[in-house]
């Protein structure tokens, strides 16, 4: 095969329209002997931000596993497309399975270490993965989900105030409505449209924990001082398969950097 | 219309008493001058990528900021055509500026300012726009560096009037040589030969004269043959002597030092006793520097020349990746198999 | 010996300070380069720095939760006085090699 079109994406229709979530699969010095570990972004943020500026992507490599990095429809790299229907939770878990069959992932065996996939999800990513998980047992192995509550903040989102503010600066009188937009607006390159279309999107398909619950073992990692993920342990008692970890003086916003995170979320994959 | 001027202080600061010679690497001794030229220059400034804060990548401007300031001595962003740019305004405002293009290979981007802004500035004004400018160029290969980090330049720069080009070959020449330039109403490239930034070497503070800074310089005597080099090529030249001299062939070594204005004298005054040249660079054979050297000895020497002047020279190809790099430099073998060439050659 | 200075580099998009989170490296440390030297946290996000630098870290700036202003020292590492520079390497001093040998050719005159 020539060398040049190894990178060609392989084209696949989900849901009627073509897969065009920017991926990368980021392989480790020395051949992966474990299945890959898919990382799933929050809101606002990006593959970049999330996992390769927070040292993810350094320590998992350390550590030898092959990773793969998704952006979200409207967030990072990937399109942000005009339909609404594109930024619905539901789509977006019908790509990550897509995607999974692309880059080779088979379903989990307990006797084959390199079958299956691992999880690492962050805030909306947590909520996707939970999902996900709860969907395809036979495809995920293990998941950590960081941030994460039982309910998603999103779906209590303002989103005619956040309009408002963004079409004349009429302040928001919703204090986590005004958080989440001083977020979205602080990270550079964001598309505002797409941002607001996905609160849309999921207002219309909020989180409900109890529907699909994952059976798989489960990692909850928050900071102690994250109020967005003050029902994690709601999630705990669902899942009952859970181990939780509070990181002393974190908050959602800078949790993610943190060693303690990622020590106990390799350890946790890894066993 | 209000208008604003930048003043640039007068020359006013004495020079500090000489200290005794010391042992100093190249890149210290280049910090030492730098740091002697800040001291008594109240107009100059040092700019470029990562000199401040950082100190440079050879650590050649370290300390500079935190003992002359931010306002003397600072980062700009990356981009050589600023820097160069930059450095024409600060001239014209009567500074004295010392811009360093990271490497030899970013010197590109500012060929433009360079050409045709700093080198003609001055004719361009009739006189009313000096460009007193020591553009510091880390240059030449031998660090098993990456693209754009191991070129040679000279003569590029020596092609363009109104500019002057000199490049050190030991510790000693470097801090006096970029010292001489510094204070030089015209715009000097100053070509530090990277691979030699790390050698030790006897310096002296203070100021040795003109007469002790211009034109060339005999780096060893010999009656045989003269190797004529210059930058890290001298050193090179000196083992080549040694090993010859093993062979009863006496190599005199010429470090050219100025490689615009060219030392004519110099050269000339050497092949006269030698009889037979040989000149040495890095660059690629087409159009280099040695072409020029040649004509000289040629033009000068005609008559007593024993053999056409023979050129030992990098190839005709971009400068290689650093695991090539001892197949393109010149090596002892190349040289020795010049100096045999112009041993043998017969008229006729 | 020589003291090699590291500010706080530019973290982008204008942003001026960061707060320091929590130091993975401490002062007597041998680090490789690329290994993550600090956690900080800007009004963007949290990021992981890494080290620009193979060397022993001899100081940090900034206990956790202190603002360090971008282009102020965040660590000086320990190098050697021939430390190679950020590109490239140290030549080796080498005895000279030849394989060419001179043959004396007597002049006419």
């Amino acid at each position: 095969m020539n060398a040049r079109h190894q990178g060609t994406r392989p084209e696949h229709l989900v849901e009627g329209s073509r897969q065009e979530l920017a991926f990368q699969v980021h392989e480790p010095d020395a051949a992966a002997l474990e299945r890959p570990v898919l990382l799933l972004h929050g809101f606002a943020s990006s593959s970049r931000l999330n996992w390769s500026d927070a040292g993810w992507l350094s320590a998992l490599a350390d550590a030898g596993r092959r990773v793969v990095t998704v952006d979200l429809p409207g967030h990072g790299s990937s399109p942000a497309p005009d339909e609404l229907d594109e930024y619905s939770p539901s789509r977006i878990r019908a790509e990550l399975l897509q995607l999974l069959a692309d880059v080779g992932v088979r379903p989990y065996r307990a006797e084959d270490p390199a079958s299956g996939v691992d999880l690492i999800g962050y805030s909306l990513g947590a909520r996707l993965a939970w999902e996900f998980g709860g969907a395809q047992p036979q495809l995920v192995h293990r998941m950590v989900l960081g941030g994460p509550a039982s309910h998603d903040p999103l779906a209590d989102f303002d989103l005619a105030a956040a309009q408002q503010f963004l079409a004349d600066g009429t302040p928001i009188a919703d204090r986590s409505t005004q958080e989440l937009l001083r977020m979205a607006q602080l990270v550079p390159g964001n598309n505002m449209f797409a941002l607001m279309s996905m609160v849309q999107a999921i207002k219309a398909e909020p989180f409900t924990p109890t529907e699909a619950v994952p059976k798989m073992p489960l990692l909850l990692v928050a900071g102690e001082q994250d109020e967005l993920a003050s029902t994690m342990p709601e999630l705990a008692r669902l899942s009952g398969r859970a181990d939780v970890v509070w990181i002393p003086g974190r908050t959602h916003a800078d949790v993610v950097t943190s060693r303690a995170f990622k020590k106990a979320a390799i350890a946790f994959l890894a066993s | 219309m209000s208008e604003t001027t930048i003043a640039a202080p007068g020359r006013t600061g004495a020079d500090p008493e000489p200290a005794a010679p010391r042992q100093l690497s190249m890149q210290q001794a280049l910090n030492l001058a730098l740091a002697d030229i800040l001291a008594t220059d109240p107009a100059a400034v040092v700019l470029g990528e990562d000199v401040g804060t950082l100190g440079g990548v050879f650590r050649v401007t370290d300390g500079l900021q935190g003992r002359f300031g931010a306002a003397r001595v600072f980062d700009t962003p990356l981009a050589e055509s600023g820097i160069l740019g930059m450095s024409v305004g600060l001239a014209m405002a009567g500074f004295h500026p010392l811009p360093e293009v990271q490497f030899d290979g970013f010197a590109y981007p500012a060929v433009n300012q360079i050409v045709c802004q700093i080198g003609r500035m001055n004719y361009r004004s009739r006189g009313t726009l000096p460009m007193p400018i020591t553009l510091r160029v880390p240059s030449f290969g031998g660090i098993r560096a990456p693209e754009h980090h191991g070129e040679s330049l000279e003569a590029l720069f020596a092609h363009v009037p109104g500019l002057k080009v000199v490049s050190p070959s030991t510790p000693e020449e470097a801090y006096h040589l970029l010292r001489y330039a510094a204070a030089r109403p015209d715009p000097v490239i100053f070509m530090e030969p990277k691979s030699r930034y790390w050698q030790k070497g006897e310096v002296s503070t203070g100021r040795r004269g003109a007469d002790g800074d211009l034109g060339s310089r005999v780096a060893r005597p010999g009656k045989h043959v003269t190797l004529i080099a210059w930058g890290a090529m001298v050193a090179r030249c000196l083992q080549v002597a040694e090993l010859a001299a093993e062979d009863g062939i006496e190599v005199e070594v010429l470090d050219l030092r100025w490689l615009k204005p060219l030392d004519a004298e110099g050269l000339a005054a050497s092949v006269r006793r030698t009889r037979r040249a040989v000149v040495v660079h890095e660059a690629p054979l087409t159009s280099g520097l040695g072409a020029e050297v040649a004509a000289l000895v040629t033009e000068r020497c005609f008559d007593t020349l024993r053999a056409p002047v023979e050129r030992v020279t990098g190839f005709d190809v971009p400068y290689p990746s650093g695991d090539l790099e001892d197949e393109y430099i010149p090596n002892i073998d190349r040289i020795l198999f010049g100096i045999q060439r112009v041993l043998e050659y017969r008229r006729g | 010996m020589a003291e090699l200075s590291f500010p706080l580099p530019d973290l982008g998009e204008g942003l001026i300070e960061a707060t320091v989170l929590e130091w993975l490296v401490e002062p007597g440390e041998q680090v490789e380069r690329n290994q993550p030297l600090v956690e900080v946290e800007t009004t963007k996000s949290a990021v992981e720095l890494p080290s620009p630098q193979a060397g022993k870290v001899l100081r940090t700036y900034g206990v956790p939760g202190a603002k360090v202003s971008v282009g102020e020292p965040l660590i000086v590492f320990e190098v050697a006085d021939d430390a190679a520079g950020i590109v490239g390497t140290v030549p080796r001093d080498e005895a000279p090699k030849r394989r060419v040998r001179l043959t004396a050719v007597p002049d006419e005159d």
